[in-house]
């Protein structure tokens, strides 16, 4: 029995990793994921930093953030639905692996993106910046929590049944930037009027920020320990509700 | 697992809101058997085809593949099936080979297997020397046949194949009906759906026809042609066109319908014997010279139109769908 198990788990996590290599294949160069994963995050964060007297380095927790917020979610809004368009998202619902595989491996897709070009900022402020990472194991759980969790986001999203990345990532949009605002991204969280700051703790994005910050030798507002628990939290709840959302909508083809 | 029947529908349902899509389906598929699946649009065919292979959950009801449940063990009925949905949806970014081997790896193949089937499939389906182009720049026909390789990667028993040839050039059609019967013949249990109502006759050991979302007959395509044996005609065609023909010929007794198929006309009725000395008749009386007259049984496709209430036009309509109507019929 558990022999039996363990070849099924093993199974369907090969499966996973196989439909998550194909997405990062085919979709990673598409344009809505250049244009909303990469191209995204860095002008807002240009478009907010150039000009102000606040030193380059301090906002480097904060471009990490932002990439690993945008590219982690932007990936499944753009493969499943140009795939339920193409019906090749029907080829796994036919073929002899679970619906949670499917989405793992597709949420995987995204976590690999968001990681890759979130190593960008880091990479630049280690290089250019004078920017340290004090605490690898923060900028770690950072980078793996904040990833899984809007990833499965973005699958969250997808299951939003359009046949165009637009229709999908339009209404993320609509989430995704007004958190930028609640966030400490351009207003750091003390800063914040109480009923504000109670809006930035309910914010995943503001944790990532701040693990980041902390990782590399700043403060954080609400503390590591609650950064890594919401964050954990909201991973789980973005898979779950997820999964929910796309059986729904089996159930409903 | 030993199970009686390759495929069985148990009171497969669907229903969208109100709309009962398939209503309470019945009917199980033979282990190695051709099985056709016809219906109008809108009957219900790709709704039971979706529900089977586990893309959509049926409301009530449910299927064995195998004698596995779809619904209680859906990963062991899907280890026994390949599909070819209507629209050949293979990754137009990847190469025909990386497409087979990713449909190889959903199934959790070993590598050295998937790779050898892959090229196994590429020889046999006419892709080898194209194996490593991006199916992007294919023809729709190369498209159908890499679809179709898609399905057999895993050497299941039962593949599922949604208007196959639809769309297609004629020697793609002969390529893949060829392909069809050769698998079949090999001990595979093929599942066809087809808007081909001749296809189905000639390929199919048995055949459901499905209207509204119910079954209205599951047979074999002569048994079902003799039970409307009462749909004979007389194919007759004239050296000229004769003017108001449809209403001449309609006024001879014991017709009751005429359809005109292409330059013939066809004149459905109880006793072709009687028809044809009335034809006969109707030609010297009008100075006419005949240089067709076949009498011929009813096709299935004539049952198809019985069973469904699917009118064929007549007057005033166009000759394609008239043209249709008289295929596969058998001469007598």
């Amino acid at each position: 029995m558990t022999d039996t198990h363990s070849s099924r788990l093993g199974r369907e996590a090969r499966v996973a990793w196989a439909i998550a290599a194909k997405d990062m294949r085919t979709y990673y160069t598409r344009p809505p994921s250049l244009m909303f994963g990469i191209l995204f995050p860095f002008s807002l964060f240009l478009s907010f930093s150039i000009g102000r007297n606040v030193p380059l380095a301090t906002q480097i927790p904060i471009l990490i953030a932002q990439t690993l917020f945008f590219a982690s979610s932007s990936i499944g809004p753009v493969v499943i639905p140009i795939e339920r368009a193409n019906q090749t998202f029907d080829r796994f619902l036919t073929s002899p692996v679970s619906l949670l595989s499917v989405l793992m491996g597709k949420t995987l897709a995204g976590v690999v993106f968001g990681v890759g070009i979130s190593l960008v900022p880091i990479l630049v402020g280690l290089a250019f910046f004078g920017s340290q990472i004090i605490n690898v194991g923060a900028l770690v759980a950072c980078m793996m929590l904040s990833s899984l969790g809007f990833s499965a986001m973005g699958i969250m999203f997808a299951s939003i049944p359009g046949q165009s990345p637009g229709q999908v990532l339009m209404p993320l949009n609509f989430v995704r930037i007004p958190l930028l605002f609640i966030s400490g991204v351009y207003t750091p969280v003390g800063e914040l009027p109480s009923w504000g700051q109670v809006g930035s703790m309910l914010s995943p994005l503001t944790h990532t920020i701040e693990l980041a910050r902390y990782a590399l030798g700043g403060e954080a507002f609400f503390g590591p320990a609650v950064n890594i628990i919401i964050l954990t939290v909201y991973m789980v709840v973005f898979l779950f509700v997820g999964i929910r959302f796309h059986i729904m909508n089996q159930r409903k083809e | 697992m030993s199970a009686e029947y390759a495929i069985e529908a148990l009171n497969l349902t669907k229903k969208y809101g109100d709309l009962v899509a398939v209503d309470h389906v019945n009917f199980q598929v033979k282990k190695g058997e051709i099985f056709g699946f016809l219906g109008p649009n809108g009957a219900g065919k790709t709704t039971t085809i979706r529900m089977l292979t586990g893309i959509s959950i049926p409301t009530e009801g449910t299927a064995t593949i195998m004698g596995y449940d779809i619904r209680r063990q859906p990963i062991e009925a899907k280890e026994q099936m390949g599909i070819v949905p209507d629209i050949s949806n293979i990754y137009n970014e990847l190469s025909a080979r990386d497409n087979l081997v990713f449909t190889g790896k959903l199934y959790d193949m070993p590598k050295s297997f998937r790779e050898s089937r892959a090229e196994e499939l590429l020889k046999m389906f006419g892709l080898y020397e194209r194996r490593n182009e991006r199916v992007q720049g294919f023809s729709r026909g190369m498209k159908r046949r890499i679809c179709i390789a898609m399905a057999l990667m895993s050497r299941s028993s039962i593949i599922f194949l949604d208007e196959p040839t639809s769309g297609l050039d004629v020697q793609s059609v002969l390529i893949i009906r060829d392909l069809i019967r050769k698998l079949n013949q090999e001990g595979l249990t093929i599942f066809l759906t087809t808007h081909n109502i001749e296809e189905a006759s000639q390929m199919c050991d048995r055949v459901a026809i499905i209207n509204r979302g119910k079954i209205v007959a599951v047979d074999t395509p002569e048994r079902l042609k003799r039970t409307v044996e009462s749909l004979q005609s007389v194919e007759v065609a004239f050296e000229a066109m004769p003017p108001d023909a449809l209403k001449g010929l309609r006024e001879i007794p014991n017709v009751s319908e005429v359809v005109k198929e292409g330059d013939k006309f066809r004149l459905f009725t109880h006793v072709p014997s009687s028809v044809l000395a009335s034809v006969w008749s109707y030609a010297q009386k009008n100075g006419l010279t005949l240089i067709t007259v076949n009498t011929l049984g009813p096709s299935l496709e004539d049952v198809f139109v019985k069973l469904t209430g699917i009118r064929p036009a007549t007057e005033g309509d166009d000759g394609e769908r008239m043209g249709r109507r008289g295929q596969g019929r058998r001469r007598q």
